[in-house]
């Protein structure tokens, strides 16, 4: 609980620095397996450092440690600024001044960022009488703090998915008393923001830093940890692989550390879209909610990239192509036949295949198991004999869980909700492509995925498209969109900006489309 | 593995069966407290046939809230199925199985209206159903008149139900054969899948192609219709009565939230609710032959609806813990997958103490 300006400086001739962080010999184990063993960290105070491992391999059980959620094995210690953290007492650890902002941001949308900043800790106020003017003083001070210039009477749901993270940090720093922060943990922030919009967010994240408080940056996405990083810590299988200046490495070396294996690359599309002359999927003068009129044609084995900011209609244009959001205006024809604007059910009868950006309120059934989410596009196959034949979708669902290595492996009979991201997006490739669809619609397909199974989901969509598949990834990741497409469309303001062949596709390029021209600002 | 994962799903744990364990409680406490009154054949024969009307209420509740649409007009719908019925025969002179068609035909309209306000209007279920139920109780008022009419005195009229089977009443071979129906539609037919689905999640069902409206409107017609044969069998075995519906309502629900933590836990299932409705029968009468008192049953029910509700949540958050736990922990998924793979969602170990 010591304030900032009472703690003795280290005594001169003092050997190092204390850091802000110290963890040592942290251990953990669930139902005697090891979660993490003898895990060991330092940050610095104003350092920012990248925590990065595939899922499970014991991320989330360090920040679970050290917001109180679990308590390690015996042994292990935390020192939060030279002082010992309790364990198992999430008060303790924010009393301590560690933060944590969670990529589910927890805000109320529909409130003004000013109420969102004060729900928890309380307004000012006057004889129970919230004193206005002095909170939005105090609002815009503190999200002054993080770089952020919005006015605090905004409504949460009208900013731009960057600035909404950045408010979820001021609320995270902010308190009775700005220097208690010691520590903020950042738990994936920018695993569904636009590639503008993370520039923006990691700029926040080195002013946060430069106040002197110790930045612990969790992320899938491997060359933001070059931009914002200091340093990195490797997790692999709840063991420490490497601690390392960001400086010293580069892409290639991270992603061999984090797979532990030298030929961990992302595999690249081969010539695409020879299949065949005619179009596999026309869409001419798409309207709807964002979008203005998108016209473009995609062949049969071809791999089309869409990019574009929050707001430029490629949220939704995958979503109305397909029927799940309503079109307005315009035709779409698969094989040469026309689809009806909001019928799923006909979209999918005509051999297309939708993957919605978020799995919990659109993508699947979480309270159902692995095998019947996995099967409910198909069930008439199992039906015979007036009964489903359960021991033939068991078996299927066991030959998908093998084929895209969904672990636990074989467990097809559990709660989708018990399975981890990556293996639930599994699952949900698994469900489509069990169907062999001709076009493949994906909406962030690989969002909050770690490596190896964005390798293996990028594996299978590949395969299909050699087979004749023809694939429309919408993705803020850009990366993916390069390592993946045959050409990629950029949308601005509902618009087809621009197109960039095989030859032009590089983040830098699609960076540079996505914003181009005058940007229209939305205050 | 494979033939480890094959292996029927039978799993006697106390999770999916605790409410059986309760049964056997009740049946050993109550035998050795009052031997000669409970531990009879004429006790087990009397408590079958007298909740059998419940007990396929009950399938009627199920039904569509597999589907997570709540339809709170069953009572109602049985109520105006047995006065119809009744009407029809004493004060009309109909022979009985007219009467049964038009009672349950009735009844059929009442879903079809339930499922056009739920699905084309989309008025919230609940309200929906609410409101439909006032309705037919005004209906019902209407035909009757207010006036409750005497029981059809034909031998066929009471040996519908009351034809002795075994010493049993036949209405307990008719929910039997209902309840088979029933878990066959809903466990292994596609439509039943599909009725999970949309109840796990509307929106992703829509996008699996799945035709939620109509399925939506599909369920609220069984359970209309399967409320309207219920109250024919109720006007049958107990008489008509301008007021039992409403009555009936609670107890049906209990046992369908009761019956969503045993057997396959975390779902709305058919044995489930069968066996929450015997575990509360059971522990109904038992106390009521011990002490004689008579608000036991509403007690009973009323504390099983919410102690149900207030388990499964409570199992449903440790479920999520748990889940949230594992997204970067390798480690629950080697031990669940070694522990039973075999068993359905089975999110808790410790399913001990439920609403009973």
């Amino acid at each position: 609980m010591a304030r900032g300006i009472l703690t003795p400086l280290p005594a001169g001739g003092a050997a190092e620095p204390r850091p802000a962080l110290r963890i040592r010999r942290l251990t953990k184990s669930f139902a005697g397996m090891v979660a993490l063993a003898g895990f060991e960290l330092d940050i610095e105070p104003g350092e920012v450092h990248a925590l990065v491992g595939e899922n499970g391999s014991g991320k989330s059980t360090v920040i679970k440690i050290l917001a109180g959620y679990h308590r390690p094995g015996p042994g292990g210690e935390i020192e939060i600024d030279g002082t010992a953290l309790p364990f198992g007492s999430a008060p303790a650890a924010h009393a301590m001044g560690c933060r944590f902002v969670h990529q589910d941001l927890g805000l109320v949308l529909q409130l003004p960022v000013v109420d969102n900043l004060y729900l928890n800790s309380g307004f000012a106020s006057r004889f129970g009488t919230i004193r206005e003017a002095r909170t939005r003083r105090q609002a815009s001070e503190l999200l002054r703090r993080v770089g952020l210039d919005v006015d605090p009477r905004t409504v949460v749901a009208t900013l731009p998915l960057a600035q909404r993270t950045g408010v979820a940090v001021a609320r995270a720093l902010q308190g009775e008393d700005h220097d208690q922060v010691r520590l903020l943990v950042l738990d994936e922030p920018t695993a569904t923001l636009p590639e503008n919009e993370v520039h923006q967010l990691l700029g926040m994240i080195r002013q946060v830093a430069a106040d002197g408080v110790a930045v612990l940056y969790v992320s899938h996405r491997l060359d933001e940890i070059f931009r914002v990083a200091d340093n990195v810590t490797v997790l692999r299988d709840g063991h420490r692989v490497a601690t390392v200046p960001v400086s010293s490495l580069d892409k290639r070396r991270l992603v061999s550390l984090l797979v532990g294996d030298e030929l961990g690359e992302l595999p690249s599309p081969g010539p695409g879209g020879s299949g065949g002359v005619g179009a596999a999927l026309s869409v001419q003068g798409l309207r709807g909610p964002g979008v203005t009129g998108v016209t473009f044609r995609a062949r049969p084995g071809e791999i089309v990239g869409f990019a574009g900011i929050t707001g430029s209609g490629r949220e939704s244009l995958l979503g109305m192509v397909f029927g799940a959001v309503r079109r307005l205006g315009g035709v779409v024809e698969a094989g040469g036949r026309p689809l009806p604007p909001y019928d799923p059910r006909a979209a999918i009868a005509a051999g297309l295949a939708y993957l919605p950006p978020d799995r919990k309120t659109t993508g699947a059934m979480m309270d159902l198991s692995a095998r019947e989410n996995l099967s409910i596009c198909g069930l008439r196959s199992f039906w015979s004999g007036l009964l489903l034949r359960r021991t033939a979708e068991r078996a299927e669902a066991r030959q998908w869980f093998d084929r895209l290595g969904v672990r636990p492996a074989g467990a097809t009979e559990k709660q989708l909700a018990t399975f981890s991201g990556g293996n639930q997006q599994k699952v949900l490739f698994a469900k489509w492509l069990r169907l062999s669809p001709t076009v493949f619609l994906l909406d962030e397909p690989t969002q909050g995925v770690d490596v190896g199974t964005k390798a293996e989901l990028h594996r299978q969509l590949l395969s299909a498209a050699a087979g004749g598949s023809t694939i429309l990834v919408s993705s803020s990741d850009l990366e993916e969109l390069t390592a993946l497409c045959h050409r990629v469309l950029v949308l601005r303001a509902g618009r087809v900006a621009a197109e960039l062949g095989s030859s032009s596709v590089t983040t830098a390029s699609i960076s540079r489309a996505s914003l181009g021209g005058p940007e229209v600002l939305t205050a | 593995m494979n033939s480890r994962l094959s292996s029927p799903r039978i799993n006697l744990g106390f999770n999916s069966f605790s409410g059986l364990y309760l049964l056997v409680l009740f049946i050993v406490v109550f035998g050795i407290w009052t031997p000669h009154l409970f531990l009879t054949l004429a006790t087990v024969q009397s408590v079958a046939a007298e909740q059998a009307t419940t007990a396929m209420l009950a399938i009627a509740v199920l039904i569509p809230i597999a589907a997570g649409a709540y339809d709170l007009s069953v009572g109602a719908t049985m109520n105006l199925s047995t006065i119809i019925c009744v009407w029809l025969q004493t004060v009309r002179g109909w022979s009985m199985w007219p009467a049964i068609a038009v009672a349950v035909g009735a009844c059929v309209v009442v879903g079809v209206v339930n499922g056009f306000v739920i699905v084309r209007l989309r008025v919230n279920s609940f309200i929906a159903t609410l409101g439909m139920a006032s309705v037919i109780t005004a209906v019902q008022d209407i035909v009757s008149g207010q006036n409750q009419p005497n029981p059809p005195t034909t031998a066929a009229w009471t040996n519908l139900t009351q034809l002795n089977v075994a010493g049993f009443q036949i209405i307990v071979l008719y929910l039997l054969a209902l309840a088979l129906i029933a878990w066959w539609a809903l466990d292994h037919t596609p439509a039943g899948r599909y009725l999970y689905a949309i109840g796990g999640n509307p929106e992703a069902s829509r996008l699996a192609g799945v035709a939620v409206g109509r399925y939506t409107w599909y369920a609220l017609i069984a359970s209309a219709t399967v409320s309207g044969i219920a109250g024919v069998f109720y006007g049958s075995q107990t008489g008509p009565s301008l007021t039992f519906g409403a009555g009936l309502l609670l107890p049906a629900f209990a046992a369908v939230f009761l019956g969503s933590t045993q057997i396959n836990p975390g779902r709305f299932n058919v044995w489930g609710t069968m066996l929450a409705i015997y575990v509360l029968a059971v522990g109904v009468k038992g106390l009521q032959l011990i002490t004689g008192v008579q608000w036991l049953a509403e007690m009973f029910n009323g504390v099983a609806l919410v102690g149900a509700v207030a388990f499964a949540l409570s199992r449903q958050r440790l479920a999520e813990s748990r889940a949230a736990g594992r997204t970067d922990d390798p480690v629950p998924e080697v031990s669940d997958s070694g522990a039973s793979p075999a068993q359905e969602p089975a999110p808790v170990p410790s399913g001990a103490g439920d609403g009973g």
